[in-house]
């Protein structure tokens, strides 16, 4: 008897993982993010020379733009965010063997990826993308993540799974690029127009932001994650700049957390960018998210982080550089329907590159 | 502690169980038992130590009681006996009413007046229930005697001791003096096992499943949203399957860790949702909480021997009692009465030779069951009184586009959303994955055996069908809720 429930439980566990590692999908919301993944890594691959990547959660395509930067530094450019929940361990393990010296990697990552928890983290869509499409990067991981792969499938998965292939199967088509826009070569985020956004003005006026406590930063697993790869890219010639993400202009993130976040970097000897009030908007200049500017603002914003990156970039290295608080000069004009703080313009020197 | 914490399942059982049947080996039963008590204290007091003494004092409160009413039932002292019982019943019914009901009184006749704000010692509504029955037990049957440790080891049994199920004396301590208690027995241990295997992922893969749809829908109702039609009513049958798997899971994971000690525990759900009546629900649902009200309540009020309206009345004071049970608030009341009357309905029907086919009685049954879950589960009447206009419809009827679009008549009911706020995780595919899971969770309650009355190959292809999503759970859910009847 012993025996047969033994047996069933061994066979529950096989089952499990030969169904979620071999035939179980779900193509339409984890495939969004592999397909997302894979696009910008493929765009990143095709680069020769030196390349920026944007790398961050989800306000790295909606509120940044390459297509903008990319002219303006004079450098390729790949905006390789995707969302919050992707683990920064699986993104720069996916990123590393396309990085090279001379390449530059900005991170204006999200607080909360510095807080993320380990376990918060296997668990994460790419846990169950690594499982069932990408055992070799689940095998440059932690034995942590290779558990969390396995184990990262609820019931709700395997449901999903099957709803997910039926539609599309039944040639269902995704409403989320109608409401939401969808993605250009650069892997940006276009099309979330302000009219498109209009629909969430009421949602997003009444959201009060989180902000990260400093020491929750400074303890922070994924605070972990980017102080190894700014070793890694530091032993590679790779030089990573660290920022901020855009926020709600009347909550803005506490010095000191920013100052946290800029000590992840300046004490690993990489370059910080702190844009204070620059990159604070008001309310109607956000999309859907605190976190998603809408297209205007992103192609503002985009110009005030290609001035500062260039500022960064023009300046020799330096062990332990300060952050950086660029003042590049030039007034722009304030695009249409922002309304937030003055917009600077991209140096010549550095827009002539 | 609780049983679905790693804590428990892999230092306290294994010790517990080991350090049982090696004493009993080595100096004997008895001090098998002693060591079962000791270590139920430990897990009783894992939670908030404090009222480890509380437990400690109304076991011996309860015991001395017990001894002196059967003294003198068996002098011949009837009277004095039943006084002696009713001071024990009024004691234990005290110390509860003290820590569980005092603000409720005090706000229902004061409402001005600050509240005491006493911390409501874990599972007393359990062990009071535990130590009534064994006063009567002891006047009504004074020949059996019954020692301290005895008495003891019955109250603290860290298997029913905080949610259940409520076990009679007459039907634990002839086990617990059972020579042989101590000694392993291979099928015993296995069975239990596997019993606790399955009543853990109920509890962990179902239940909390089922929990996070539910706390979507009633949170935002408790925060003032105004759900609409199919929110409301996935919000709350998706709460009649949580409560379900977690009660039901908890009682199986009880008689599971019960049977791997050689006790057996009596069954506490049979399939509830199966009934063809709300009379029949109510014989299978928390079927130790039912036979005890029964028992204790309904009969000595009279039950059904001096007419009808007696009858009713009796059947509607004891489920209002059974809903201040289960909490000191106003809505568990409202609860109860609903339960009440819907059984006042169903014998007045049934009376009058009235009989609804078996699925139209089921459907209705289930259909009076669910609405009835709202107030028990809602923060406050007026969230629940919100969750009741939106199951009405009173909120409108809405739908994700891309479900009116798959099918465009439903555009004559439904108006199209791009999705619904309040359903799961808000997002597009919210809606089927809602659906998907509660067609899931009723299927298994309405069409599978349950796990008590599976045979050993069921419960060896549940095994393998649920195994690995328990551990998945066990191990990896980014949150685990504790039991819905830990509050009570």
């Amino acid at each position: 008897m012993a025996r047969r429930m033994i047996l069933a439980c061994a066979a529950s566990l096989l089952i499990y993982a030969v169904l979620f590692g071999t035939v179980l999908d779900r193509p339409l919301s984890l495939g969004s993010f592999r397909q997302q993944i894979d696009a910008r890594l493929a765009r990143g691959a095709a680069i020769e020379g030196p390349k920026l990547v944007i790398l961050a959660g989800s306000n790295g395509p909606y509120s940044h733009r390459c297509e903008t930067i990319e002219p303006l530094l004079g450098m390729p450019c790949v905006n390789a965010g995707v969302a919050v929940g992707i683990g920064l361990d699986y993104l720069f393990a996916r990123w590393r063997p396309l990085l090279h010296p001379g390449d530059v990697v900005y991170l204006p990552l999200e607080e909360a990826q510095y807080t993320r928890t380990y376990a918060a983290t296997s668990l994460g869509p790419d846990a169950s993308i690594m499982f069932r499409h990408d055992w070799p990067t689940l095998g440059l991981l932690s034995p942590g993540r290779w558990l969390g792969a396995v184990f990262s499938f609820a019931p709700r998965a395997a449901l999903m799974s099957l709803i997910e292939t039926a539609l599309v199967q039944a040639g269902f088509e995704d409403p989320r690029a109608a409401a939401t826009g969808s993605t250009n070569a650069w892997g940006d985020h276009v099309g979330h127009t302000q009219a498109m956004g209009e629909t969430n003005a009421a949602r997003l006026a009444t959201i009060v932001p989180w902000h990260e406590t400093a020491a929750s930063i400074a303890s922070g697993d994924g605070t972990a994650m980017v102080r190894d790869f700014l070793r890694w890219a530091a032993s590679h010639d790779v030089q990573v700049v660290g920022g901020l993400p855009a926020g709600f202009a009347e909550w803005p993130m506490p010095n000191a957390t920013a100052s946290a976040i800029g000590d992840v970097f300046t004490r690993e000897g990489a370059r910080f960018i702190d844009l204070g009030d620059r990159a604070r908007y008001p309310r109607s200049a956000f999309f859907d998210t605190p976190d998603h500017l809408n297209e205007v603002a992103q192609i503002a914003h985009s110009r005030i982080v290609a001035a500062a990156l260039a500022v960064v970039l023009a300046s020799p290295g330096a062990a332990r550089p300060a952050p950086v608080h660029p003042d590049p000069g030039e007034a722009l004009a304030r695009p249409e329907g922002v309304s937030g703080p003055v917009l600077t313009a991209v140096p010549e020197r550095a827009a002539s590159r | 502690m609780l049983f679905h914490s790693r804590a428990f399942i892999f230092a306290f059982l294994p010790v517990c169980l080991g350090g049982f049947y090696l004493l009993a080996r080595l100096a004997g039963s008895v001090w098998a038992l002693r060591w079962l008590v000791a270590a139920s204290l430990f897990f009783y007091g894992w939670w908030d130590p404090r009222f480890i003494p509380l437990l400690i004092a109304s076991v011996f409160a309860n015991h001395l009681i017990a001894r002196q009413i059967r003294a003198f039932r068996r002098a011949g002292s009837d009277s004095i006996a039943k006084r002696c019982f009713i001071a024990g019943i009024a004691l234990d019914l005290g110390i509860l009413g003290w820590f569980k009901y005092a603000d409720f009184f005090l706000h229902t006749i004061a409402p001005s007046q600050p509240g005491l704000n006493l911390t409501l010692p874990l599972a007393i509504s359990f062990f009071t229930f535990q130590q009534i029955m064994f006063l009567a037990d002891a006047f009504r049957s004074p020949e059996r005697d019954t020692d301290l440790l005895h008495c003891a080891a019955f109250i603290t049994f860290f298997p029913h001791l905080i949610a259940g199920p409520i076990v009679r004396p007459a039907d634990i301590i002839p086990q617990l003096r059972y020579s042989a208690l101590a000694s392993p027995h291979p099928i015993n241990v296995t069975t239990g096992i596997s019993i606790f295997l399955l009543g853990l992922g109920k509890k962990l893969v179902l239940a909390d499943m089922f929990g996070g749809f539910a706390d979507t829908g009633f949170d935002a109702a408790a925060h003032g949203a105004a759900l609409t039609f199919f929110e409301a009513w996935y919000a709350t049958s998706a709460y009649a399957l949580q409560i379900y798997f977690d009660f039901s899971g908890y009682s199986d994971m009880a008689i599971g860790l019960a049977r791997m000690m050689n006790i057996r525990f009596p069954l506490n759900f049979d399939s509830p949702y199966q009934a063809h009546d709300i009379s029949a629900f109510w014989r299978r649902w928390h079927i130790t909480l039912g036979a005890f009200l029964r028992d204790y309540v309904y009969i000595p009020l009279g039950g059904s021997r001096h007419g009808a309206r007696r009858r009713i009345g009796n059947l509607v004071v004891t489920m209002l009692l059974c809903g201040l049970w289960h909490g000191a608030a106003w809505r568990f009341v409202l609860w109860g009465g609903l339960h009440g009357i819907f059984l006042t309905i169903h014998t007045r029907f049934r009376a009058g030779g009235l009989r609804l086919p078996a699925p139209l009685g089921q459907a209705l049954m289930l259909f009076v069951v669910i609405v009835a879950w709202v107030p028990f589960r809602a923060d406050s009447m007026a969230s629940a009184w919100s969750m009741l206009r939106g199951m009405a419809g009173a909120n409108g009827i809405e739908l994700p586009t891309m479900i009116v679009g798959f099918w465009p008549p439903l555009a004559w009911i439904a108006t199209p959303v791009p999705i619904l706020p309040y359903l799961g995780d808000a997002r597009t595919l919210s809606f089927p994955e809602v659906t998907a899971c509660l067609v899931l969770g009723w299927t298994i309650v309405l069409v599978l055996p349950n796990v008590q009355l599976m045979s050993e190959r069921w419960r060896n292809w549940a095994l393998t069908s649920g195994f690995a999503f328990t551990t998945q759970a066990l191990f990896f859910a980014p949150k685990v809720a504790p039991f819905l009847y830990f509050q009570f």
